[in-house]
Formats: structure tokens, sequence, C-alpha cells
């Protein structure tokens, strides 16, 4: 018979014990797992909400050397030419990659926020902006790529009727069809060319609800401005992309542009990230200390009973090495089982708690924790165990042999 | 090498406030192999504080302890471990055995604490020394299911498993009626016998250290 065997029997002789002390465990691994479970997906949706409010690189017309906004010459009659695209895009990869491996190539694992999986191509949304008069109003008219567009504004959807699709058709911000009264089937003369108006945008909270979006190729015709950009948003489709070595490197390299980063968003990305996994860092240190003093106070509390079994081992021949193991056991058993109902119970928690905490948010099931479960509540139950059974091992067996 | 137990002016004192007790002092004596000794005197004399040291379970505060020309306490635990297992049989007068393994598995259990082992030849040999102590029908009886007197035999097979050349029995008849407590004397003469091992045995049973080859009576922690 293997020493663990004989920690199983005890085990089983202990049962409610055993379950005792592992749902103490199983309480502190439930915290973690959903803390973890919840931080995550809040961290994810919190990336998804940042993404919102910019792209990470803005290319607009080199009008001075002014960084003014209105020298950045929308509307001021500058542009890009629309066929140096090509360039901007190999000088901004290049840049990228060339930063990439100046930060030694530190990419996150698949699956987790930000990781690998987000580490997509570039996007880049060319607009024409052109200011007009639509139905009495004044209204900012912007050409678009409109499969590039919503690739980079992934959160666009529409109120009424769909997206914008086809040539001849354009798509209202909300504004301005609750200021217009314009709806989704209506045909509206931007600069004596007819447009059917294909959905309205749902709400963004940004300048795009005052727009009229139409398809790029149509706003240079209507407006006489062939092969002609008003700016490109670059989005980098990854997190902490180093969008500041590709700024430079445009602003260098490309004639007639000026690359702005919108640095302050990764950092905050890159501040957010570190802030949640330093929450979630601690809550687990803080989960397996209170794990820790459950078990060592569970274990102490039942050190006298076992004085006399530890004698009896002893004098049958086990050394201290082997009597700490035994009890070492034990504790890897009760942490094994406490991992397990633990993680059930923070999977539940999480998938219950969560959604009221992030409004809505989904919470999936993470298999992957499921080890970090099982093996934080098996070390703190080893941990909380080192000592008493390193007391029981010292025992100097005669006590022991007095006791039997 | 023939079996010796041989004790040089063993001592053993500890300290319970400013007062120092004197368990055992100046303790000499030797036992041959195949001999049986009894060790007399009554409660708190230092009977089994002497059992205690001579087993490498207590350390004496001076003196040595030979067995087989070993002086026990000059080595380390691991090596008093692994003695103790191969050399030394234990059999208590009260009830000790581990509750969550059966017979066999409680004769077995010094097994598990030796070196190499064969769980299958460890069982065998448990089996025929239960059936040699007339417990064949109880084999994988727990020790909730077995009797005093059983349980007492069930420690003694225990005590045997690993043959030992110095079996060490405190009162182990203590607690039993008198057709029982023959059994069980006879039961570790005869092991004894059998295994040419020295036995020494703590009792207050003066009938039962007179059939010894030697008595030592410790009075006050010396021997008499």
């Amino acid at each position: 018979m293997k020493l663990y065997q004989i920690a199983l029997r005890e085990i089983g002789r202990r049962k409610m014990r055993t379950l005792y002390t592992a749902s103490s465990v199983a309480i502190s691994v439930a915290l973690l797992i959903a803390a973890l479970m919840v931080g995550m997906a809040g961290q994810k949706d919190l990336l998804l909400t940042i993404a919102r409010y910019g792209h990470s690189l803005t290319i607009f017309p080199a009008t001075s050397n002014e960084t003014s906004l209105q020298n950045f010459g929308i509307g001021t009659g500058h542009y890009i030419p629309e066929d140096s695209i090509p360039t901007i895009q190999e000088v901004y990869e290049k840049a990228i990659r060339i930063g990439w491996e100046k930060k030694g190539g530190f990419v996150l694992d698949a699956g987790a926020p930000g990781g690998v999986d987000m580490l997509q191509p570039a996007v880049f949304t060319p607009r024409l902006y052109e200011e007009t008069t639509v139905q009495g109003k004044k209204v900012v008219i912007a050409g678009i790529r409109p499969s590039e567009e919503y690739t980079a504004r992934f959160w666009w959807e529409v109120d009424e009727g769909s997206l914008l699709q086809k040539n001849d058709e354009c798509m209202v911000g909300k504004v301005f069809s609750k200021v217009t009264g314009v709806k989704a089937g209506d045909v509206l003369t931007i600069n004596e060319k007819p447009f059917r108006v294909s959905g309205v945008l749902r709400e963004t909270d940004s300048p795009d609800d005052y727009m009229i979006f139409a398809h790029l190729g149509k706003v240079q015709e209507a407006f006489g401005k062939p092969n002609r950009v008003s700016l490109i948003n670059v989005r980098a489709m990854c997190n902490y992309c180093p969008v500041g070595e590709a700024e430079l490197a445009l602003n260098t390299t490309v004639v007639g542009i000026r690359a702005t980063s919108q640095r302050e968003i990764a950092e905050a990305q890159h501040r957010i990230f570190k802030n949640v996994t330093s929450v979630i860092v601690g809550l687990v240190l803080l989960s397996m200390i209170i794990a820790c003093m459950a078990v060592f106070n569970m274990v102490m509390g039942n050190i006298h009973n076992r004085l006399r079994e530890a004698g009896l081992l002893k004098v049958a021949g086990a050394s201290r090495g082997q009597l700490m193991r035994l009890f070492i056991y034990e504790s890897l058993i009760i942490g094994l089982v406490g991992g397990l109902i633990g993680y059930g119970l923070g999977h539940a928690l999480a998938v219950t708690v969560g959604p009221m905490l992030l409004s809505g948010a989904v919470i999936e099931p993470q298999w992957e924790y499921l080890p970090i479960a099982v093996g934080a509540a098996m070390i703190a139950s080893m941990l909380a165990t080192i000592y008493p059974a390193y007391y029981i091992s010292r025992i100097r067996a005669s006590e022991a042999f007095r006791a039997l | 090498m023939a079996m010796k137990v041989e004790l040089r002016e063993l001592n053993r004192a500890y300290r319970i406030g400013d007062q120092v007790i004197e368990a055992v002092r100046d303790v000499s004596l030797s036992i041959d192999a195949g001999e049986f000794a009894a060790i007399i005197g009554h409660s708190g004399s230092g009977k089994s504080t002497l059992l205690s040291m001579i087993g490498g379970l207590a350390r004496p505060t001076s003196g040595t302890v030979l067995i087989e020309d070993v002086d026990i306490w000059a080595r380390d635990d691991a090596f008093r471990s692994d003695f103790r297992n191969a050399r030394i049989g234990f059999v208590f007068q009260f009830a000790s055995l581990i509750p969550t393994l059966n017979a066999v598995e409680n004769v077995a259990l010094p097994r598990n604490f030796g070196k190499g082992g064969n769980r299958a030849q460890d069982e065998e040999e448990a089996i025929m020394l239960l059936e040699r102590v007339g417990l064949g029908e109880r084999l994988f009886s727990y020790p909730s299911e077995l009797s005093g007197g059983q349980q007492r035999r069930v420690a003694i097979a225990r005590a045997l498993i690993n043959s030992p050349a110095l079996l060490l029995a405190d009162e182990p008849t203590g607690d039993l009626d008198e057709e029982t407590e023959a059994e069980v004397m006879e039961l570790l003469l005869s092991s004894c016998r059998k295994t040419h091992a020295a036995f020494l045995m703590v009792t207050h049973n003066r009938a039962i250290a007179e059939g010894a080859d030697h008595v030592f009576r410790l009075k006050g922690g010396a021997l008499q």
C-alpha cells in the first residue's frame, strides 16, 4: 500500500471534515475564478468600448507645419491623393513590423483580450468630406469605402433599413435623420445627384451622427474631386501597436501628408490592462491566503487527533519525510476537491453576477481557468499543511508512544 | 550477528517549570538474543521512558543504547527510522491499529516504510502471520470489527512482520482477561523463540515477570 492510498483512506474516514475543509478552499477558489472571469470579460468589454472612440492613426493632408485642426485642411481644399494609399500602407506596415521587433515581439496569447487573434492587418478607411445643403440643412457628406469602414467600425448598426451597400445609395446619421425626418427608402439630392437612403445609422455618439455617407467614388464624382480624400483613418486592429513608429515613419517618408497617432488611447488601454491585471493578481493572492488560513486552522485544529496516528506510524518505521508526505498528500487531495468545487461555484457566480456588473456582458465558460483553480487550491492547501505536517513529523515519538 | 541490547549509564531528565524530573537514572543492563527480560516497577518509575529510549523514540539525556553494537542515538533520525522499521517490533498496551486499514493492511504497514517492498508479497506474509496468531478468519476485518484481544493479536503480527531482532512490549496484556492474556503471552514468547529475537517487556504482572530470563526492577528511574 502506498502512502497516498493511506492518505485516501484517511480522507474517506473523515468525509465531513474533508468536505468542510475543502469547502473553505472552494469558496476562495470560487471568488478567484469569478473575479478572473468577470475581470477578463470586463476588460474585453472595456477594450471594445475604447475602440469606439477613435482610430489608432489619422492621416491628414499636410498644409503647414502647424498642428492645429484648422490647418489639417479638412474642408479647406486640401486633399490626399487616393492613389497614394498603397504607398502609405506599405510604409505603415513596415514601421509597425520594426516597432514590434523593437518591443521584443511582445504578443499576447490567442484568446486573451488583445491577443494574437486581434492582431489583424490594419484597416485603412479613407474618407472624403464635403459640405453641402440637403433638405435645407447644411450637412457634411462623407465619401467612404463601405467594406473597410464596416471592418474598422464594427459597432455600426442601423436603426432602420440597411447599411450602405449599393453605389447609388446613401446612409444618414441618426441626428440628421431626426432633424430632417429623412427615412430609409427616401431619395436625397446631393449636389444634383439622386441618392436613395439605404438606412439610418444607429446613434454612435460621434460626429458620424450628423453626416450622410455615400460611396467614396460617387462623392468624388458628385463634387468633382476624383482621386481625392480628406483623410485616412488607420485602425491598427491590435493593442499596444507601435503606432508611434508608424506615425514617425509616415511623417518623414511620405510627402504631403501629416500622420497623427492617438497614442493616449493605446496608453490608456495599456494602463487599463495593467491595472486590471494587478487587481486580478491581488485577488489571486488574497484568495490563496484566505484558503491557506482556512486549511491551516482546520489542520491545526485536528492535529491532536492525529498525534496518536503519527506516533504509531513513527514506531512502525515511518521517517519524518514520510510522515510529512502523508499529511501533504491529504492536503493535496483536499485541494483537488476544493479546486474542482470552487471552479464550478466560481463559474456559476460569474455567470450570475457578471452580467449585472457589466451591463449585460456575456460571460463565457473559461475552461483554461480549471487548471488554475485546481492548481491554486492544491498549492494553497499544501502550503497551509507544511507547518502542521512538519510539527507532527517532529513530535517526540515517546509522547505519542505514551498517548497510545 | 547475535542480537544484543546493551544500555550504558542511560539517563533521561526533563524540566517542568523550574523542576528537573529525572525519569531514568544511570541504567545499565544487557540482554542477549532469544532472551526474555521484564521491566517492572510502579507507575511513573520510568519503565515506558526506558523502553522508548531503547526503541529509538526518546533521546536519552546521556548514556548509550547499543543494539547489535550500533549506538542508535549517535545516528540520525532517518537511520533510526530505518533501523526501527527493520530491526525492532513494538506492541503497546492499548489498541494501536490504524482504523482505516483492515487487519492485513495493518500488519503489512511497516513494509510501507521500508526499502523496496512488494505489495502482493507483503500481504501474503501478513496473511501467514495473521493465521499464525489465530486470525485467519478475520483477515479483512477493520479494527472496529475486532475485539480487544483480536486487535492485540493483529498488533503482535504487525510487530513481527519484519522479523525483528528486538521485540519491545509495553504492558501488552494490561487490559486483557486472564485467558486472553495467557494466549497473547504465549504468542509473544513463542514468536520470539522461533525467531530468536530478544524480548523486552514492561509489565505490572509479577507472574509474567517471574517467567522472564531477567527481571529489571525500576524505582524512581533507577534500577534496584
